[in-house]
């Protein structure tokens, strides 16, 4: 979540308020929430959860969002897109996302894809669940892959700077673990092996 | 199989209140521990996008597997938010049981809760499943065992909306993953008075942390009271996300001790006026505001921390925190009071409470 009064720095203070049963949220950084310190500043105006969601697919620059350019085309663009973008299992809209930040149904994860996977990266830690499965069982493999997705993530970034070398060691250790990976999931009746530590030492 | 007592507000005031104690880890700065862990029934439409048959439908099977699991053990209460009054809804929320949102209403919203407010379930409100367990003190990682274990409980007999990716499904996708949300109360009144508290906020929340007032409201910080809780829910295990909560809290802890020491080493007539005119306000007065009161009682609980009142205990304290918020105040008078007729109301109920106290 970014900040929505510098929209730079992550938002990471929340303020939430009922007013005549109407949620009013505000989600800011801690800068701002200073400089802002005196209390009843924090609260003026309208403010929506969901603008936050809104403010990722708005700079996402995908087709569609583009809502900062004030062209009629683009409202066009925008309302086409939206009919399109419709949860086929409980009818949940783009625009009924944006307006609540909330989702309608489990399915809407596969519909919205598009929009939550880079609201996601300002969310969270990653894109993969490593916690509990239901009825507590944890599977060890998901640590591994988180492990791989983020340092491909580093990969790609590092052959950008153009800083080759980094990237070769990346690399490798993503090729070691990626065997590792497999080893585990090909050998997950016999318990006790520590893939993941042993190629982390190379 | 032990069955829920309904929508008896009467039978949960009369109970004592499990996180209130005074026994918990930290106790002096760390007033309890929370884990809320979001749930949703596979193939049901989230509440925000379900009709009231399927609210009704996800709110019996939900009451039907906490009753069959036991997990509430054999003394439980289940309210319907529908049938309260404003003024029991405000109970419920001034008890830290139920969000805002909850008690808004829009209709199928069930409160499940144990007699001691250890652990219930909200259903239907952002998600269908809410689990919360509470704790007095900093023990974040004896909260989490309780909690999964309920929540293994309940995956035996709810089947859950889960994808092997993106872990337990929720409404807001603000909480998906674990679905985990950990938040300890904390009472920071050195940091505040020595002017540090902006920088220790700044600090928490460059770490990825969120800090709160106490209901999340308007009225935020008074009593200088504070929630620290972990921000992302995908990413990383439940022990990862509170152990790193736990690690920072620690760190809060400490700076609020040294803060505390180096008042009372540097400032000491300061910071004894300060409790002191604060204690003569809530034994004297005569009109006492929520915010005045809130004030009031973080600068009382200072001092019962700091050893200067010998009679006053921080239950009693925690006690009055609970007492002076407007619905338990009409409550315990048993009538509806304006807002002139609260402020009286609230002075006499703290000058009773404390009268024959220590009065040093």
């Amino acid at each position: 979540m970014i900040c929505e009064i510098c929209k730079k720095n992550p938002a990471t203070i929340h303020i939430q308020e009922i007013v005549d049963n109407q949620k009013k949220s505000m989600h800011i950084c801690a800068e701002c929430a200073e400089k802002k310190s005196a209390p009843q500043l924090l609260f003026d105006g309208n403010f929506n959860l969901a603008e936050v969601l809104y403010n990722i697919t708005e700079h996402m620059g995908l087709p569609g969002f583009e809502l900062g350019a004030s062209s009629k085309k683009n409202e066009e663009t925008e309302t086409q897109e939206q009919a399109k973008a419709t949860c086929m299992k409980c009818g949940w809209t783009l625009s009924q996302l944006r307006k609540t930040g909330r989702l309608g149904c489990s399915q809407c994860y596969k519909s919205f894809r598009d929009v939550l996977d880079d609201a996601f990266d300002t969310m969270h830690r990653g894109k993969l669940h490593v916690g509990k499965k239901p009825g507590g069982k944890i599977d060890e493999s998901s640590t591994v892959m988180l492990e791989i997705m983020n340092m491909k993530k580093e990969l790609e970034e590092l052959v950008q700077r153009e800083e080759y070398e980094k990237a070769a060691v990346v690399r490798d250790k993503i090729n070691a673990l990626t065997k590792g990976e497999k080893k585990v999931t090909n050998s997950k009746q016999h318990k006790g092996i520590r893939k993941s530590g042993k190629s982390k030492k190379k | 199989m032990a069955k829920a007592k309904r929508n008896n507000i009467e039978a949960l005031v009369n109970h004592s209140v499990n996180w209130l104690d005074d026994s918990g880890p930290d106790a002096d700065i760390a007033i309890s521990s929370r884990i809320r862990l979001a749930r949703n029934i596979a193939n049901m439409p989230f509440p925000i996008a379900a009709s009231e048959h399927d609210k009704t439908q996800v709110a019996a099977a939900v009451e039907n597997a906490i009753e069959k699991s036991g997990s509430l053990g054999d003394d439980f209460f289940a309210y319907d938010i529908e049938q309260l009054s404003e003024i029991d809804r405000q109970i419920l929320l001034e008890r830290r049981l139920v969000s805002r949102e909850f008690i808004a209403s829009r209709g199928g919203e069930v409160l499940v809760v144990k007699n001691d407010e250890s652990r219930g379930v909200m259903i239907n409100e952002e998600d269908h499943l809410r689990l919360q367990v509470l704790s007095p003190g900093l023990q974040l990682e004896v909260v989490w065992k309780i909690i999964n274990e309920l929540d293994n409980q309940l995956s035996s007999s709810l089947p859950y909306s889960f994808d092997e990716q993106l872990g337990f499904l929720t409404s807001c996708p603000t909480n998906v993953g674990t679905g985990l949300r950990a938040s300890v109360m904390l009472h920071l009144p050195a940091l505040r008075l020595s002017g540090q508290i902006n920088a220790a906020i700044q600090g928490i929340s460059k770490l990825g942390l969120a800090v709160r007032g106490i209901f999340g409201e308007g009225s935020d910080n008074l009593g200088n009271l504070f929630q620290i809780s972990n921000q992302s829910t995908m990413g990383e295990t439940e022990e990862q996300i509170i152990f790193r909560l736990s690690k920072v809290i620690r760190q809060v802890i400490n700076h609020e001790k040294n803060a505390r020491a180096s008042l009372m080493e540097n400032k000491r007539y300061f910071l004894l006026d300060h409790i002191g005119r604060a204690y003569g306000t809530l034994r004297r007065a005569y009109i006492l505001s929520s915010a005045e009161a809130l004030e009031s009682l973080s600068a009382l609980r200072t001092g019962v921390d700091l050893g200067m009142f010998s009679s006053v205990d921080l239950r009693q304290v925690n006690e009055l925190f609970k007492i002076i918020h407007s619905a338990h105040l009409q409550r315990f008078a048993g009538k509806e009071l304006n807002q002139e007729e609260r402020d009286i109301f609230r002075a006499k109920i703290v000058r009773d409470m404390l009268s024959g106290k220590n009065d040093e």
